[in-house]
């Protein structure tokens, strides 16, 4: 009976055994040990109409979601700053059963509203503005960055009235900016002057504005309006130094020229990147890190420089 | 260290004597399997481990020479760019004579695909000529870059520059570009005469990505380009590093010669495989992760392990039964052995196992055989001594008796007692025959009584009828026989110890019945007789030999013939009081005629 009993014992071990034999044998075949980890959809709603102002953080999603396992949907809005549209484009993506949202929020207030209403429990993450209920990844200190660019008016001699542009009021990332520039100038004894303007109007209202005789320099807190101002500034032939957010393409060239006198920039590739590697962190459910991204002040004179040229234009 | 390994020595051999043979066995074939198994094994995983470092090392060899041809071909195409732009534009063309555009431009269209500019410039600096961008940028001074200054350092040399952003040229779509510059110093004419300067061919960045992308090495690895220092030229993740997301080991590496090295980075172990691109002094680095050697999350030595562990317990298991199954014979041969020690009788030698043992099982029991048979015939032999002494002894006539016989003849004959002294004599004479019997042991049990009855004559006679006696006998053992001589000593003890002590007149009888399958013989007297305590002892084997002043043959004689011939339940029983007399009852086997042959046979000497 033992002898019977030992033999059934030594049976089970020696079939577990060979199970784990068949198991390990088997591992590396099985999906999970593949890496063949399910595709995460990922919809990206920016706030404005046209995304070529976002292209170099394009590169970066494209290449974080190619590592990452990730399907990428890049989506504008009809108006630039609609937080209406960019809530229905919101509602429809949700309806899409996408697994994770990036937002640049047009209206971040509004939306932190309208959020729970949609009854969802699909993680979002934004860049730019903080959004209550999401994580705020991939990017620079708004504060400090205002204050920064506001330095570097300063420094140049920008002790009258300065022009504070805002053409997003609802975007609380912006707004930031431009109040913190504000404190720094008028610290400075700087008049500072705060206007809204609206990007998807016609520019004659911020042809006024940068118009006006008696300014001593203009600020602009983010890249479209940064792109618009400069374009303005150089088809009107006005003097006045201008500081803007954001080196795209264009931006880029005006600062070479001296159409911007400086810009508060990043590495936008790095901030795509951070930006879906946060995402899919937050739909695999595994740690997301907040990260503030470095902000640089560039000239156009430092363009060039080695360490601006890798930041600001991503190897193609 | 010697003392420790001769303890280890003395509890193994401790061990090993007292473990069973099947252990052993099992143990020692198990350890030598698994020692045999895990040298085997670890021989294999290392032969393995280095088949697939040496395959992975010349897979990456092969992919890296073979993006090392690709890039060489793509930059020997450049330096044909600038060795026609030089050799067939600019040495052919006096500047003051001569635009060296249109011939450029037709060098750039024919190369557009890796081109981005081509651009002379004289010694200090000035743009001479430039296609297909020709404005300069207000910022541009091309004399302060390095590969400016290169190219009239050393002079002989072509220098290509680590990619940068196009800087010299305004782009009128704004279009940063990266660039890679191949710079060499030119000799220009100018109204005859000749001046240095400066050809610049810009190589579109993407060219040498294009080179570079896309190649795949084993187990997940890849390739990147730096120049001799280290700068990274080509990375596939190449905007992640410049972004400070992600770093490479390049600095390293630049400073490793061609072919494989091991390196561990930010705690991964790494096989790099180093190729120096030829002219241009950069370095193809294939990096492949080591770890994966290994295979994914580990399973190759989870495989392993899991593998070693299950042929430890099949070969464990598989030992235990086939070290059972030689050892079985052994231990019921040893088992046998014991009952034999225990003084069982009937004990099997199975014959079984190899021919070894089945040998040893015949001959232990051959010779377990031999010494019983040995100790049956000692045995045999002894019993058949002392039996024979017994009867030698039961055979002798006390002279005395016989002496005190004749005497009482003589004295009978002297006193003209006639008719006595002829029935003393007869009845010896009757006595005598019956004892020799012609030799045999086993006589009818009516020649027992009849000597019985002679020789209570003769004493009678001699004790002038101081007793009476009676011999009966059933009619049921009519035809029986009995061992010869077993009632005589038995008279003679009732006569010398019971009647001749006593003052009454004495009465001794003899009655022979069947009981069953025994012969019961009463031997009877109303004489002293004697305490049952000193009865019981009589026939004791401790207590010293009797002998009698009869015959001389004591009862306990007669109790251990019986015994020696018929066995244990055979023998006397003696019944007695103080005063009331003694009866010693004879149980014997009630042998018929052919019975009594065969015990005649088996006791002949």
């Amino acid at each position: 009976m033992k002898h019977k009993r030992n033999t059934v014992i030594q049976l089970a071990i020696l079939t577990v055994l060979g199970g784990a034999v068949i198991l390990t044998m088997l591992l590396p075949q099985l999906p999970s040990q593949r890496g063949a980890a399910p595709l995460v959809e990922i919809s990206v709603i920016l706030r404005e109409s046209d995304s070529s102002l976002w292209s170099s953080a394009r590169l970066g999603m494209d290449q974080a979601a190619g590592e990452l396992g990730a399907e990428l949907r890049v989506l504008t809005l009809d108006r630039t700053n609609d937080g209406t549209d960019q809530l229905e484009v919101l509602r429809r993506e949700l309806g899409q059963q996408t697994d994770v949202l990036v937002v640049v929020p047009a209206d971040p207030e509004g939306l932190a509203r309208a959020l729970p209403d949609q009854g969802t429990a699909c993680p979002v993450l934004t860049m730019e503005s903080p959004l209550e209920g999401a994580v705020l990844a991939a990017t620079p200190d708004n504060a400090a960055l205002g204050r920064a660019l506001a330095q570097a008016a300063v420094d140049d001699g920008a002790a009258g009235t300065v022009l504070l542009l805002n053409a997003s009021p609802n975007s609380t990332g912006v707004t930031a900016r431009a109040a913190a520039a504000q404190e720094v100038l008028e610290a400075a004894g700087a008049a500072a002057r705060v206007r809204a303007v609206d990007l998807s109007a016609p520019s004659d209202a911020l042809r006024d504005l940068l118009k006006q005789p008696d300014l001593t320099a203009v600020m602009v807190f983010e890249p479209a309006l940064t792109e618009q101002a400069a374009s303005l500034k150089q088809s009107l032939g006005l003097d006045v130094p201008l500081y803007g957010v954001g080196v795209t393409a264009s931006a880029a060239a005006w600062l070479e020229r001296g159409v911007i006198s400086a810009a508060g920039a990043w590495s936008d590739f790095a901030a795509g990147y951070l930006a879906v590697e946060g995402a899919v962190n937050l739909a695999r459910g595994t740690d997301c890190r907040v990260e503030q991204l470095p902000f640089f002040i560039v000239r156009g004179e430092e363009l060039y420089e080695a360490e601006y040229q890798k930041l600001l234009f991503p190897v193609g | 260290m010697r003392a420790l390994l001769k303890r280890l020595a003395g509890r193994i051999a401790q061990g090993y004597r007292s473990m069973s043979i099947q252990l052993v066995l099992s143990l020692s074939f198990t350890a030598v399997a698994l020692a045999g198994v895990v040298f085997l094994g670890a021989g294999l995983l290392l032969r393995f481990s280095d088949s697939t470092q040496a395959l992975t090392q010349e897979s990456t060899q092969r992919v890296l020479a073979q993006v090392n041809m690709n890039l060489d071909s793509h930059l020997r195409r450049m330096m044909r760019v600038s060795d026609t732009a030089y050799y067939r534009v600019i040495k052919k063309t006096d500047l003051t004579l001569w635009s060296m555009t249109a011939a450029m431009d037709l060098l750039y269209e024919e190369n557009r695909d890796a081109l981005v500019s081509i651009a002379v410039f004289n010694e200090g600096g000035g743009l001479e000529a430039a296609v297909p961008l020709s404005a300069s940028k207000p910022s541009a001074i091309p004399n302060e870059s390095p590969w400016f200054r290169l190219a009239l350092e050393k002079m002989e040399n072509l220098h290509f520059s680590t990619p940068h952003i196009q800087d010299l040229f305004d782009d009128p779509d704004n279009r940063f570009r990266w660039v890679v510059s191949l710079s060499r110093h030119v000799q220009l004419t100018r109204d005859g005469n000749t001046e240095s300067g400066v050809l610049l061919v810009d190589m579109s960045f993407s060219g040498v990505a294009q080179v570079c992308r896309d190649v795949e090495l084993p187990n997940g690895g890849y390739v990147y380009l730096t120049d001799r220092t280290g700068e990274i030229i080509y990375h596939p993740r190449q905007q992640l590093i410049y972004s400070g997301l992600l770093e490479e080991n390049n600095l390293t590496a630049a400073g490793y010669s061609d072919g494989s090295h091991r390196e561990r980075f930010q705690g991964q172990d790494r096989e790099v495989t180093v190729k120096t691109v030829g002219y241009t002094g950069w370095k193809l680095v294939g990096v492949v992760p080591a770890g994966r050697l290994w295979g994914e999350g580990g399973s190759l030595p989870l495989f392993g392990i899991s593998l070693l562990l299950f042929s430890a317990f099949l070969m464990a298991f598989l030992n235990f039964r086939v070290s059972a199954y030689i050892s079985d014979p052994i231990l019921r041969l040893d088992q046998a052995v014991k009952e034999l020690e225990a003084g069982r009788d009937a004990v099997e030698f199975e014959e079984g196992g190899c021919y070894e043992l089945r040998r040893l099982s015949r001959s232990i029991a051959s010779m377990v055989s031999t010494m019983r048979h040995l100790m049956d015939d000692i045995i045999q032999q002894e019993a058949q001594k002392r039996r024979s002494e017994l009867e030698v002894l039961q055979s002798q006539i006390n002279p005395h008796f016989l002496y005190n016989t004749l005497d009482s003849v003589i004295w009978m004959t002297e006193s003209g007692r006639y008719q006595e002294s002829i029935q003393m004599v007869t009845s010896l004479a009757r006595l005598f025959r019956i004892a020799l019997s012609r030799g045999k042991r086993i006589i009818p049990l009516a020649d027992e009584l009849e000597h019985a009855r002679h020789y209570l004559n003769i004493q009678q006679i001699r004790y002038k009828n101081k007793f009476e006696s009676s011999v009966t006998a059933g009619p049921d053992t009519d035809g029986l026989y009995t061992l010869k001589l077993t009632i005589q000593p038995l008279l003679e003890n009732a006569i010398y110890h019971g009647i001749t002590g006593s003052e009454e007149d004495g009465l001794i009888s003899v009655d022979a019945r069947r009981e069953g399958d025994d012969l019961i013989i009463d031997v009877s007297d109303n004489g002293v007789g004697m305490r049952p305590e000193v009865a019981a002892t009589l026939l004791s084997e401790e207590r010293p030999a009797l002998r009698t002043t009869g015959s001389g043959i004591g009862v306990r004689n007669v109790h251990q013939r019986i015994r020696l011939t018929f066995g244990e339940p055979y023998g006397l029983t003696i019944f007695s009081e103080p005063d009331e007399g003694t009866t010693i009852r004879l149980r014997l086997p009630a042998l018929d005629l052919e019975q009594a042959e065969q015990y005649q046979q088996e006791g002949a000497p």
